[in-house]
């Protein structure tokens, strides 16, 4: 490359200073419309990404949004550079117009605003539903219920959006973690694993904000040494549309001093792999996630569990659900115990149902306020968690809860070692939309099942190939179809869900996060069944109906279309509407006709208005031919002196690597190490020329008399090149201006290794015939040139025909395509008025191109030319 | 062949070493340096063919290391290349004369591509 540099130097410095100028004149337009085209090819392409993501509603993540934004800006603004060097003060107009267009793109992603900022913490007894926006519905509600209602709650205090805004901003730490998510651009789930490792990093090093650490230290010594469960308690996190259901840490037993570490590691929750791939599959926007943190006593439990005041998945509307464990309630929210389960009617508040499980394990808080799990033995495993008046009363508050909130909730409660029942967290309840169905089984599916009596947590049915999830390497392995099968409903597998089929964990609880998420996913799924790990694992494909709870051995087909469900409304995700709003100032394109007096930079309304305007106009600058650089040029020869003349630019002839190209006064076409030159040059001279087409009386009239009206084909006029035909060639470069007779012909094509910046480009006019006859032949070449991939476009005669963004390959195949039609469409103009000979022409050039093509490659090795 | 001189500029040391990695094959030199101030020192020093420049660092900004840079070398292309989706600094950058504007993660031939750009631009008498 440097030698051929130097080659380029010497042959400049070799010519007399205006010379030396109009070469680099020359090469700087090839270059900058070299340079423009990958840019442009670059800015649709990101264009057609964004708009498919718009279309499937899918958008992965703001980040990526703004990211591709800013992409298609920069390749834009990169087209105009290079069209104001092509072509200096006539576009500078366009970067004002750019400038504003992203500036409305800028307001496009800018959300509400948040206020001022509030106090960072506020005691949960000053707490009500009204400071939801600084404290996040969970301990907006806890402080709403303990006010109206007088139920009881842990005591704490919460750690407001205002402190997260303040922690963010005053350390820096929000543009350092839009920095880290955009750079690790990532959605395996190993990617995003590092990527919450460096979050969290980050998070650590953050120093916290003094007014902050003080205000923790005083709510802390106001409660005493107790021990704290410090809960998140983000914004939306409990909203009705999005439950982040488990998706965010909780941190028990913390003992005060370590509110502030523990305060961290929640922020820090809110990036883990299972809670981004969440954000971004709900359409969420992680710049504008807020953690609010609740800081509650940890009640020493001897039973919890979670109520449900209507069945989430389907059964007797009338009914309310409460679950329990003996212990901490964590097993039954995270699915790792089967759990006791009671039905209540709703109206009388009887208990109408009791499920009472066999309990393994149990959760047991430490004296230092650790938890620990406690394995149950005997007939503790099949006593039932709570009595069942505890259950009356529970079921009690939970109906003056959802009649106070006036929707269903989903309620988190424990019970003390004086009975004393605490309410831990309520939220609304995600249900499933459609009524519950009768059991279906096809007549096919009879018989199949190998698997029945699981517990449905989510329903629909769905096949998949069944595989087993143990450790974080299985999770990692995951393969995207797959029915998901566990031991445990753990909450770090809704990072799978929204790849798998179905899901089947052998222990958990129907209700539970696990369950909740995949709810919400519309994935089909039984948790509760017993035996499914062993059952299961290697027997190849299942299927699960996760209505009436049983598992199919195949995919059965009928029943997975008797089950199909109405796709849940889509909810227009915060990402979706962003993305929407950014593309109304990227996508539309009104430039559409050049010959408009608004197709100009003022009448830019879009980026794609400014890639069209660019486009137009460079392609317009290259086929406006200024000064060429063509003193110094030798001529071609063959076996006799031929009309063509050479420029090596560099590189572009064997020994031009050594010596200086202006050397000699003739040069062999073999000596031409152009690739795209020994292409064109190929096409040109391998099929002989059949000559003229026979003349016809009416054919050869109609030339004449037009060359009688028309002064420009008089005999004796000259072109601009002076009758001599240049070639100017670089090694991956080629450029031909020509004239044979009456037509006119430019042919240029660069074929380098980066498909983006890639060309060849054709324009072809003149002709001797009438204006209609030379403008059927220029749709003839048209035709054959698009059926080649070419973009074709006629106007009166003149033919503009392009090829952009293709391999090195398909460029010299399009030279040798064009070298071909140049020598033989010569003069047929003339017999255009026949529409057989139309056809016959169009048949015999497809087919001798065909076979010219196959020729190729060998062609380009004998001649020695570099790849 | 003379190897293409680049000198890139980021505080992270992790992306340097990667990129270090990544071009060992591709015939280009790479001098890091982990400041602003660093790569104006080593500009002053040496001489480089091309520059690539994060833009948040600590100290001196990318923005303003580039129109130091520009102060010294009008036509030394410089390539920014940023973890930050910012068009503001699209906008500065390239009115300040940047080659181009790349976003991370950006892949080793297409950077590979620009890097070549840059480098015949320059060749060319353009910034």
């Amino acid at each position: 490359m440097k030698t051929a540099l130097k080659t380029l130097f010497n042959f400049i410095h070799g010519n007399p200073k205006g010379e030396r100028e109009s070469v680099e004149e020359f090469l700087n337009k090839s270059e900058d419309f070299r340079l423009l085209l990958s840019a442009n090819g670059k800015a649709l392409e990101l264009m057609s990404e964004m708009t498919g993501a718009a279309q499937s509603g899918h958008p992965s993540g703001i980040t990526r949004v703004r990211a591709y934004s800013v992409m298609v800006a920069s390749s834009v603004r990169q087209m105009i550079e290079r069209l104001c060097r092509m072509a200096p003060g006539k576009y500078d107009g366009l970067r004002d117009v750019f400038n504003e267009i992203v500036q409305n793109m800028d307001r496009a992603f800018a959300g509400p605003g948040r206020g001022p900022l509030g106090p960072p913490v506020l005691r949960l007894r000053d707490v009500r539903a009204s400071d939801l926006p600084e404290t996040g519905s969970k301990m907006a509600m806890l402080g709403e219920i303990r006010a109206e209602l007088g139920a009881v709650v842990p005591r704490g205090f919460a750690i407001t959006a205002s402190a997260f805004h303040l922690f963010m901003e005053s350390t820096g730490l929000d543009d350092e973690i839009n920095r880290l998510i955009q750079i690790h651009d990532s959605s395996s789930l190993e990617e995003l694993n590092d990527l919450a490792q460096s979050i969290r990093n980050a998070i650590d090093l953050a120093p916290m904000p003094s007014e902050l650490e003080e205000a923790m230290r005083e709510q802390c010594a106001r409660l005493g040494d107790i021990r704290f469960a410090v809960r998140s308690s983000a914004l939306g996190e409990d909203s009705e549309q999005t439950g982040f259901a488990g998706q965010f840490i909780s941190k028990l037993g913390v003992k005060p001093a370590q509110v502030s570490d523990a305060y961290r590691a929640v922020i820090s929750s809110m990036y883990s792999a299972t809670a981004i791939t969440y954000v971004r599959n709900r359409g969420l926007r992680e710049d504008e996630m807020v953690m609010a943190v609740g800081c509650m006593e940890m009640v020493d439990a001897v039973a919890g569990g979670v109520i449900y005041t209507r069945p989430p998945v389907g059964g007797d509307e009338n009914t309310l659900i409460v679950n329990a464990v003996p212990g901490l309630p964590c097993a039954v929210v995270d699915g790792s115990s089967l759990a006791d389960s009671w039905t209540v009617d709703r109206e009388t508040r009887e208990i109408t149902g009791r499920d009472i499980a066999e309990k393994e394990v149990r959760f047991v808080m430490t004296s230092g306020g650790q938890v620990r799990k406690e394995k149950l033995y005997g007939g503790k495993q099949l006593e039932p968690a709570v009595p069942d008046h505890d259950i009356e009363r529970l079921a009690e508050l939970a109906m003056r809860i959802e009649s106070h909130f006036g929707r269903p909730q989903d309620i988190e409660w424990a019970r003390d070692r004086e009975g004393l029942l605490i309410i831990l967290q309520c939220r609304p309840l995600t249900l499933c939309d459609d009524a519950p169905q009768p059991p279906v089984e096809d007549e096919e599916s009879r018989g199949l099942a190998i698997l029945t009596g699981c517990i449905p947590a989510s329903p629909g049915a769905a096949s998949g190939c069944v595989v087993k999830v143990e450790s974080d390497e299985d999770m990692f392995r995951f393969p995207d179809g797959a029915v998901l099968l566990a031991r445990n409903a753990r909450p770090q597998l809704s990072a799978l869900l929204p790849r798998a089929s179905a899901l089947v964990a052998e222990f958990g609880s129907s209700v539970g996060h696990l369950a909740n998420v995949a709810r919400e996913y519309g994935i089909p799924a039984l948790i509760g069944a017993p035996g499914a790990v062993e059952r299961l694992s290697g027997v190849g494909v299942i299927t699960v109906n996760g209505t009436n709870g049983t598992i199919y051995l195949g995919r059965r087909k009928r029943m997975i279309e008797l089950e199909a469900r109405p796709a849940a409304a889509a909810r227009t995700s915060d990402v979706s509407l962003a993305l929407r709003r950014v593309l109304k100032f990227i996508t539309p394109l009104s430039l559409t006709d050049p010959e408009s007096p608004d197709f100009r930079p003022e009448g830019c309304r879009s980026m794609h208005d400014i890639t069209r305007f660019c486009h137009e106009k460079a392609v317009s600058e290259m086929f406006t031919q200024g000064n060429r650089p063509v003193s110094g040029a030798r001529r071609l020869t063959g076996q006799q002196n031929m009309q063509y003349w050479l420029v090596d630019i560099g590189g572009g002839t064997a020994g031009s690597e050594t010596e200086a190209s202006d050397s000699r006064q003739s040069i062999t076409v073999d000596a031409v190490r152009s690739r795209p030159m020994r292409a064109l040059w190929y096409g040109m001279m391998t099929v002989p020329w059949e000559g003229p087409p026979p003349a016809r009386m009416d054919g050869f009239m109609s030339v004449l008399t037009s060359a009688a009206q028309n002064p420009a084909l008089a005999p004796g006029a000259r072109n601009d090149m002076g009758e001599r035909n240049y070639f100017i060639v670089g090694s991956r470069y080629c450029n031909l201006q020509s004239r044979f007779g009456f037509h006119f012909c430019t042919i240029e094509g660069f074929a380098g290794d980066d498909p983006n910046s890639n060309y060849a480009l054709f324009q072809f006019k003149g002709g001797g015939a009438s204006l209609d006859r030379r403008n059927l032949r220029a749709r003839l070449v048209a035709e054959v040139l698009e059926k080649r991939g070419f973009i074709a476009e006629i106007r009166d005669d003149a033919l503009f025909a392009r090829l952009e963004g293709v391999s090195q390959q398909a460029v010299e195949q399009a030279m040798a395509v064009l070298g071909y039609l140049l020598m033989h469409t010569r003069q047929i103009d003339m017999s255009m008025a026949d529409p057989a000979m139309v056809i016959r022409y169009r048949d015999k050039f497809e087919a001798e191109i065909e076979e010219l093509l196959e020729g190729l490659s060998e062609e380009l090795k004998e001649a020695g030319c570099a790849a | 062949m003379k190897k293409i001189r680049l000198l890139l500029v980021d505080d992270e040391t992790d992306f340097l070493n990667a990129y270090a990695r990544r071009f060992v094959r591709r015939n280009v030199e790479i001098t890091p340096a982990t400041s602003g101030q660093e790569a104006i020192d080593k500009i002053r020093e040496n001489e480089f063919d091309v520059v690539i420049l994060d833009v948040m660092m600590p100290g001196m900004n990318g923005l303003e290391t580039l129109r130091r840079i520009k102060a010294i070398e009008p036509d030394l292309p410089v390539i920014i290349l940023t973890g930050h989706a910012d068009s503001r600094a699209l906008i500065e950058g390239m009115d300040m004369g940047a080659f181009d504007f790349l976003l991370k993660p950006v892949g080793t031939d297409e950077l590979y591509f620009k890097v070549l750009d840059a480098v015949r631009a320059r060749h060319r008498g353009q910034p």
